[in-house]
């Protein structure tokens, strides 16, 4: 047998992409709606409008334009005097005129963040501050797992027991309303605490794992040349188990990125609530949605670029 | 240098008890080489695992350079220093360079300075005979290379003694030499050391005396010319004539 051919195989995967993409073209042609892509943008960024006024009653002595703005100079009929920088293609006066109290100027423009890169950024920093707490506390856990101390042992099964059988949605629920009202804790503070110790629950469970799978001659070795425990596992052991664990690891984080969006059920405007309300006054549900699933996409994507080229990184000692 | 009285280790796995060790008592001199021999599950790689603690043992005494391991004053990770042990699977640290292999536990346990364990460990892996590898991973490395590092490793800390656990059984026959070669400069050199191996060749070339361990009892001791040439047990003469 000859070497096997890849390219019909490739061929293959192009077309029922395609037959994919133009079935779902079909189908969405086929339903009533319109689609308005050119909605979505605005809900990205936006430029802002500032309107200038006069703060008094008087003339307008000079506007003098230099490329994209133009000062406005006022006197007032008291003998005030105010120089108003606005932008060049909004200028509302012109020089002689007459001017009342409040009345506009001009105006200036400033680009601003709409909602749902907004509720992007709240979704990436609750995700990371939550993943970076679930990791210390899975790496706690995990190593208590794996404890002599029966108590310890006792204390870390019962935790990951008891996250790993119940739904998110009713933990989140639970420490928002019942947690979060005992200590007085802000809505953010509740939703990263309930994603933080969800993930280590899973995060514990995974360093188990990963420290077992490292042979027992690492430990012995270290031990045998005078390290205690503790330097054994931070300089020989969780090193190794780190790398190992570290595909694992990636998963659980982009499932924490995913999960986060169960938050927005006690009212955290993350990216998917964001998208609800965007969708309440854009009307455009459908592509929001799609947005809202891409942009989760592209993070979660990136996230496992970085893991991947870590793990390249540290490949070099195999 | 290492006495050790009615040493008993007992291991329980589902109701079945296996007296691995069995009241063992002997004394390791100083400078003095014991090589450690008998079939396998004879109890001799868990003998001398007690002698550094990495087993615990269930009855008796050992005593390292006065320090008692039965003891629950004896601080373990500060006998452990002056006890060098070498596995027969190597466990060199593969997520570490050669030489950061040498130097770990020179800084971390030793407190030495980055220099002092560089130079100590350069020196070590120039004496066996790797010194161009020092940048290498393990992984990169040969068995008889990587064993040579694993001795090296032990060295840098200054042992007192070194505790060799069949240090050439999982080595391709061709480098079971090199291995054996830096053993016997060890030995010259005057080194306390306590071998567990198969290789008759070298217990009758080093050692000054021998332990034949079976069922977990010591069944007979003496000079390797008399071990060799005129054994008294029974039990001695079948195990040599099914390896000699």
């Amino acid at each position: 047998m000859g070497p096997a051919r890849v390219w019909p195989w490739r061929l293959l995967l192009g077309v029922i992409f395609l037959a994919t993409a133009a079935s779902l073209w079909v189908a969405a042609e086929r339903v009533d709606y319109t689609w308005r892509w050119n909605r979505v943008p605005q809900y990205f960024a936006f430029r802002a409008e500032t309107v200038h006024r006069a703060a008094f009653a008087g003339t307008v002595t000079d506007v003098s334009v230099q490329g994209q703005t133009a000062r406005v100079s006022l006197r007032g009929d008291q003998g005030e005097s105010d120089t108003l920088e606005v932008a060049a293609q909004a200028v509302r006066v012109g020089s002689g005129e007459l001017v009342s109290e409040g009345d506009p100027i001009g105006s200036t423009f400033r680009w601003r963040a709409g909602p749902l890169a907004w509720g992007l950024w709240t979704t990436i920093w609750i995700s990371f501050v939550s993943g970076a707490l679930g990791l210390v506390l899975g790496l706690a856990t995990g190593l208590c797992r794996i404890a002599r101390n029966p108590t310890l042992r006792g204390l870390a099964s019962f935790y990951v027991e008891l996250i790993r059988g119940t739904p998110l949605l009713v933990q989140i629920f639970i420490f928002y309303f019942f947690i979060g009202t005992l200590f007085d804790l802000d809505r953010i503070v509740a939703g990263v605490g309930a994603l933080a110790i969800f993930a280590g629950a899973y995060v514990a469970e995974i360093i188990r794992a990963g420290i077992q799978s490292i042979p027992r001659g690492q430990m012995e070795a270290a031990r045998s040349l005078g390290m205690n425990v503790r330097q054994a596992m931070i300089h020989i052991i969780l090193p190794q188990a780190l790398k190992r664990t570290l595909p694992p690891l990636a998963g659980q984080f982009i499932s924490l990125i995913k999960d986060s969006s169960l938050v927005s059920v006690i009212a955290i405007t993350d990216l998917t609530k964001s998208g609800r309300e965007v969708i309440t006054s854009s009307f455009a549900t459908f592509e929001i949605w799609f947005t809202v699933a891409a942009l989760y996409l592209v993070v979660t994507s990136m996230l496992s670029q970085a893991i991947a080229w870590m793990e390249r990184r540290l490949a070099v000692s195999d | 240098m290492i006495e050790v009285r009615d040493l008993v280790k007992v291991f329980r796995s589902r109701g079945q008890e296996v007296r691995a060790v069995d009241g063992v008592s002997t004394r390791i001199e100083k400078a003095e080489v014991v090589v450690v021999i008998g079939p396998s599950g004879s109890g001799k790689s868990t003998f001398l695992r007690c002698l550094n603690g990495l087993e615990a043992f269930d009855s008796g005494h050992v005593v390292v350079d006065g320090a008692d391991l039965a003891s629950k004053k004896t601080d373990i990770n500060r006998v452990r220093r002056d006890v060098g042990m070498v596995f027969q699977q190597f466990n060199l640290f593969p997520h570490k360079t050669v030489l950061e292999n040498l130097t770990l536990a020179q800084r971390v346990v030793r407190g030495r300075s980055k220099s002092d364990a560089d130079a100590k460990a350069r020196a070590l892996l120039a004496k066996v005979g790797i010194a161009e590898k020092e940048g290498e991973y393990p992984s990169r490395l040969s068995g008889g290379q990587q064993q040579r590092v694993a001795i090296a490793r032990a060295l840098a800390m200054d042992p007192k003694v070194m505790l060799f656990d069949e240090p050439t059984s999982a080595l391709d026959p061709e480098m079971v030499g090199e291995v054996l070669d830096v053993m016997k400069t060890l030995a010259r050199e005057g080194m306390t050391m306590a071998v567990v191996t198969h290789e008759m060749g070298f217990a009758r070339e080093v050692a000054d005396r021998v332990l034949f361990m079976d069922e977990g009892k010591v069944v007979e001791e003496g000079t390797p010319e008399h071990f060799f040439k005129a054994p008294r047990e029974e039990r001695t003469k079948l195990f040599l004539s099914q390896v000699l």
